[in-house]
């Protein structure tokens, strides 16, 4: 059924009017990390007039950012191979094994996803003070690796249920151990559930915020987000050029992952949900 | 087929090796702290003097006594209510414009529209703090437009919330019409075109039928994201600390206050509790959807 030629062209106005609306804010945003200080004054929406490298020069100069963004890498970095080490063998053990309790460990992993903050961060706390993790990037990593397991096993149980069972069959007949079917025959086939896990995985620590800002307390232990938070200040005046330029050096790694893994990570969210 | 009876502990013995480090860390940080929380809900527990004593359930008759509580409370549920609607019917008709084979570009449309989800939430929060800045871009184009007095989105306490409603549901419209699309898409062709055959408007396509069909994926992205959306701290934080006036105090930041600059956690945990009673319901109904 073909549409008219009226409503294909509502059809493609609301589809306009949806990108600029999304991605307006960001533009605007952004520009001004190329504009002084004075002109953003002056003038809120603007092109920028005379491109200046001046808020550049001060975030890497000026500011602990570049520690910062070192630290965010290697938090995010490191969350992703612990997630990944941890959720394939979870995800395979629930794929595959009958054991008592599956099913209470099923709806745990699900609801999990859904306690709030605020009485986790408590006992958080307490744990992290008795093995000296408060304060450190490795309580951070963990924190956010227990985050990500939840989903990440659930989608790469999909996954592997997706596997037959009769090629690890073949290979434990040739001698092969779970764990060795698992690494030799089941995971070089769920390469995109993996990628999946990652870069969610990624996208979560990088932009996690609440258990950063609580955990780390030195600023040169900060992410990105609690060092963009700390450089907006508590009230008074804002300096947005420098914050923009920040914003857009702490946007840019999470765009480029995101539009490279969107796919796997929208099968992913999706597979299990749609059948 | 029960295993035990035939092969002992078989398959759990086979099974835990796989399990252990999953166990390890999700027990030290997620199900003791949560069991810690519940017991510290029922203790009067200040860091400073280290008092920690039984209190049963007083921290939460004080809740109730509390009138900042209360109003966070209340803001909560026009949050989530708001937030999660706004987002569903906005969400759905961009999911059914990207769905439509005769948009040009749709690739390039799907991309661009997921941009807010790619970009990190504080960011989202900087962004729209500038927009709605009193000097900002949107009042400064309001004028242009012969708006005398727009308001001041973030300092007046009777448009603060609506103000950190509409942030959130700009931020998660991308999450929620991926979600929706791929419903959509899972909706067989044979259907739309039978009701097209029985003169059937594109209202009543689209309720007799499309959401029907995707009910499952429907019931899973509402509760899902009402959950997200009660226990959202960051956006608020970064927007507006909660004022003012607490105009915009919902139930964590309620939380977060009491337990980071009062020192009180055990009223704190008292109230994740209460965020969690809430929660309760649609937590089931999301497990039991997904585990169908």
């Amino acid at each position: 059924m073909r549409l008219s030629r009226s409503k294909r062209a509502l059809l493609h106005f609301v589809a306009l009017v949806y990108v600029v609306l999304l991605t307006f804010p960001l533009v605007l945003m952004f520009l001004n990390s190329v504009r002084s200080e004075g002109e953003i004054m002056q003038a809120p929406v603007g092109v920028p007039g005379n491109v200046t490298g001046e808020n550049f020069d001060e975030i890497f100069g000026a500011s602990t950012f570049m520690v910062n963004l070192r630290n965010s890498f290697v938090v995010a970095g490191i969350t992703v191979c612990l997630t990944l080490a941890v959720t394939a063998p979870a995800g395979y053990a629930m794929s595959r094994f009958r054991f008592r309790g599956k099913g209470l460990f099923s709806v745990w992993l699900l609801a999990t996803q859904a306690f709030p903050g605020i009485i986790m961060v408590l006992g958080v706390f307490a744990v992290f003070r008795v093995y000296k993790l408060l304060n450190t990037h490795t309580g951070l990593i963990v924190m956010h690796t227990s985050f990500s397991m939840p989903f990440s096993i659930w989608l790469l149980k999909g996954y592997f249920d997706r596997i037959p069972v009769a090629l690890e069959e073949a290979a434990m007949i040739d001698g092969c151990s779970h764990a060795r079917a698992l690494t030799r025959v089941i995971l070089p086939l769920a390469v995109p559930g993996l990628l999946a896990v990652a870069t969610f995985s990624f996208l979560l620590s990088w932009n996690e915020f609440f258990f950063a800002l609580i955990i780390t307390r030195d600023e040169l232990l900060f992410t990105l987000p609690v060092f963009l938070s700390r450089f907006l200040g508590t009230g008074g005046l804002v300096r947005w050029g420098p914050l923009s330029a920040a914003a857009l050096l702490a946007t840019l790694p999470a765009l480029l992952l995101f539009m490279l893994g969107q796919r796997y990570l929208v099968s992913g969210l999706t597979g299990g949900a749609v059948k | 087929m029960p295993p035990a009876s035939v092969n002992g502990f078989r398959e759990e013995r086979r099974a835990l090796p796989f399990l252990v480090p999953t166990l390890l860390i999700m027990g030290a940080i997620n199900l003791y702290p949560f069991l810690n929380g519940m017991v510290r809900s029922l203790h009067s527990f200040r860091i400073l003097s280290q008092d920690f004593t039984f209190t049963g359930i007083r921290n939460f008759q004080l809740l109730l006594q509390d009138e900042l509580f209360i109003r966070a409370f209340v803001n909560s549920l026009v949050w989530v209510a708001t937030c999660v609607s706004a987002q569903f019917v906005l969400a759905l008709i961009l999911a059914l414009v990207l769905n439509s084979k005769e948009l040009i570009a749709r690739r390039v449309f799907r991309s661009l529209v997921l941009i807010p989800w790619a970009t990190p939430p504080v960011v989202v929060a900087l962004t729209w703090r500038y927009m709605l800045a009193e000097q900002g871009p949107l009042n400064a184009m309001l004028s242009a437009l012969g708006i005398a007095h727009p308001p001041s989105w973030l300092l007046d306490p009777g448009v603060a919330l609506w103000a950190c409603i509409m942030v959130t549901v700009w931020m998660n419209i991308p999450f929620m019409t991926v979600m929706l699309l791929a419903g959509l898409q899972s909706v067989e062709r044979s259907l739309y075109e039978a009701a097209a055959i029985d003169g059937a408007s594109f209202l009543q396509t689209l309720f007799r039928i499309t959401l029907p069909v995707m009910k499952k994926i429907v019931l899973i992205v509402v509760t899902l994201m009402s959950i997200w959306t009660f226990n959202m701290f960051d956006i608020v934080f970064v927007l507006t600390r909660g004022g003012p006036g607490n105009a915009t105090l919902t139930l964590p930041l309620f939380a977060y206050q009491n337990a980071f600059f009062y020192y009180q956690l055990g009223y704190a945990a008292a109230v994740g509790i209460v965020i969690m009673a809430c929660l309760l319901v649609l937590i089931v109904l999301y497990v039991r959807e997904v585990l169908e």
